[in-house]
């Protein structure tokens, strides 16, 4: 009894007021700590080093509620009519669409092969780096890569989005066909079944459903990128719409209406793939 | 002529661990063979050997007077359409009909393209549906297979072995995870498989008394080495106890 007491107060550790300490006090806790007082004393410092002139307080603040107040209370259409809004709408999704539909072709193949349960070490590791690469540079910065080859547009843009969209449902499709019980892989080779009776009869019917909500979720980013392309890369749609709208004819109604237009179908897709993930994924909520 | 000779018989793990150690047996085409012994004792890595799902250390396994470890990858394909398997978690593909999951054990015998396109013949259907019937299960044939019991599960996996036309079954401890009476159930039919269709059955079991209620022969294997090969009525409880370790009757018997 009494050695268990001394070896527990020789595995107590004590604040300098004698008090038991219940935090682990390792380094990683002590690097959070002196991070946020850094950032605090920082943040602190810069509101006395900025510049003020020119500043109106007062008039800035009026001004903004005033163009927001335009902007989202009274939306209204002057340079095209709510056909062409629908027909540039389109545009944008149909550049989702694309890119998402042919990414997720591309990427079923590349993730059976980067799949770990499926393929040989050395392969699955090779696509595994290479995507991660590719997933590592951001949607834009591929789109202004394959601008060069393609010229600024929306091939451009599809081919960048496309490109990012594999990287990304590789690695999500290949993870999803890890997960596939090993023991209806096992009994399939037991039979003398080949790969693609395997991959065919063994392990899609275990994971199309996944495959399927993924895809949707790409869908819906690519949906978003779409719109950032049509301004950033000429790629038209509805993104050109706001960006000649705004920063062209300075139109703050019309600015307002596209952003409404926007927001609807992003909700729509949103409500959908909520749906899907439930549907599908009911135990841990991937995003 | 044995219908399978296992000579020498090595398996290491990460080129350490001994899992199997000089086994040696020989099974006679018709036998039904229980192996039994203590967890960790090698047996789903020896049964696992004869079908090359792992690869072979040392010595031989000759099946049908061919060397399974010298097999390349068609014949390997070939060999493994003559062994049937039955694993204790059923390892049926969920999402599909219990004819789909039957019929997946007639793969070995297609193409890659026959097998893609789910090409099965019309004779080959009604042999799933015999062999469904045969094992009391056909009317649920169009149901899916996380609709059905373990017991009705395991026989699904009885019929996709059987659909092989195998020469010889491995099961891989087939009433582990199931309730004493779906686990008779199950035992009955894999003993009339064996006399009626004359299939050779190697058996992994826990439970000594069903081994030696239903094996012709015993093989007891301990820490991957043979230290039992006989009868069943030969297998007395000094030899249980010398495979288990501890006297019999400490030992739960279900």
């Amino acid at each position: 009894m009494e050695t268990s007491q001394a070896m527990n107060q020789a595995l107590m550790k004590r604040k300098r007021n004698g008090q038991i300490n219940i935090k682990s006090g390792n380094k990683i806790d002590s690097a959070v700590k002196w991070t946020i007082w850094v950032l605090t004393v920082l943040t602190v410092i810069s509101f006395f080093f900025f510049d003020y002139t020119g500043l109106q307080l007062e008039r800035a603040i009026t001004e903004t509620a005033h163009n927001l107040r335009v902007m989202f209370l009274e939306p209204g259409l002057s340079h095209f009519g709510w056909g062409e809004a629908f027909y540039q709408v389109g545009i944008t999704l149909g550049l989702g669409v694309l890119a998402t539909v042919f990414g997720a072709i591309i990427a079923l193949f590349l993730s059976l092969m980067a799949a770990e349960n499926l393929s040989k070490p050395w392969l699955s590791k090779t696509i595994r780096i290479i995507v991660a690469f590719i997933r590592a540079v951001p949607t834009v910065l591929w789109v202004l890569i394959f601008a060069i080859a393609a010229g600024l547009g929306s091939e451009a843009a599809v081919l960048g989005m496309l490109f990012h969209s594999v990287a990304y449902l590789v690695k999500a499709f290949s993870e999803a066909i890890e997960e596939v019980n090993p023991g209806i892989i096992e009994a399939l080779r037991a039979t003398g079944s080949s790969w693609w009776h395997i991959v065919v009869h063994g392990v899609l019917p275990s994971t199309f459903t996944y495959l399927l909500s993924w895809t949707f979720l790409r869908f819906e980013i690519n949906f978003s990128v779409a719109v950032a392309m049509g301004a950033a890369a000429g790629a038209g749609g509805i993104g050109f719409e706001l960006f000649m709208a705004s920063g062209f004819y300075f139109d703050l109604r019309e600015v307002g209406f596209i952003t409404y237009a926007i927001l609807i179908i992003a909700i729509v897709l949103e409500v959908i793939s909520t749906r899907l993930k439930n549907r599908y994924f009911p135990s841990s909520v991937k995003a | 002529m044995p219908l399978l000779k296992v000579e020498g018989l090595g398996k290491l793990y990460d080129g350490e661990t001994k899992v199997l150690r000089d086994v040696n047996f020989e099974v006679e085409a018709g036998e039904f063979l229980s192996i039994i012994g203590p967890s960790g004792a090698g047996k789903s890595t020896l049964l696992r050997c004869i079908n090359r799902m792992v690869e072979i250390s040392e010595g031989k396994v000759i099946f049908d007077d061919l060397d399974v470890g010298e097999m390349r990858k068609k014949e390997l394909r070939k060999l493994r359409t003559n062994i049937g398997m039955i694993f204790q978690h059923y390892n049926l593909v969920p999402r599909l009909t219990v004819i789909e999951n039957v019929l997946h054990g007639r793969f070995g015998y297609k193409s890659t393209l026959q097998g893609v396109f789910a090409r099965f013949t019309e004779e080959e259907k009604e042999r799933a549906f015999f062999l469904l019937d045969k094992l009391g299960i056909a009317e649920h044939a169009y149901k899916r297979c996380d609709q059905l019991s373990g017991g009705q599960q395991q026989r699904v996996g009885i019929c996709r072995a059987l659909i092989q036309e195998p020469k010889l079954i491995l099961c891989d401890e087939p009433i582990a995870s199931l309730d004493p009476n779906s686990s008779k159930v199950i035992m009955d039919y894999l003993k009339q498989i064996s006399t009626e269709m004359g299939i050779t059955c190697l058996v992994n079991l826990h439970q000594v008394d069903v081994a030696k209620e239903y094996a012709d022969r015993i093989i007891g294997l301990k820490k991957g080495e043979i230290v039992f090969d006989g009868p069943s009525k030969l297998l007395y409880e000094d030899q249980i106890e010398n495979i288990y370790g501890i006297e019999t009757r400490e030992l739960i018997t279900v």
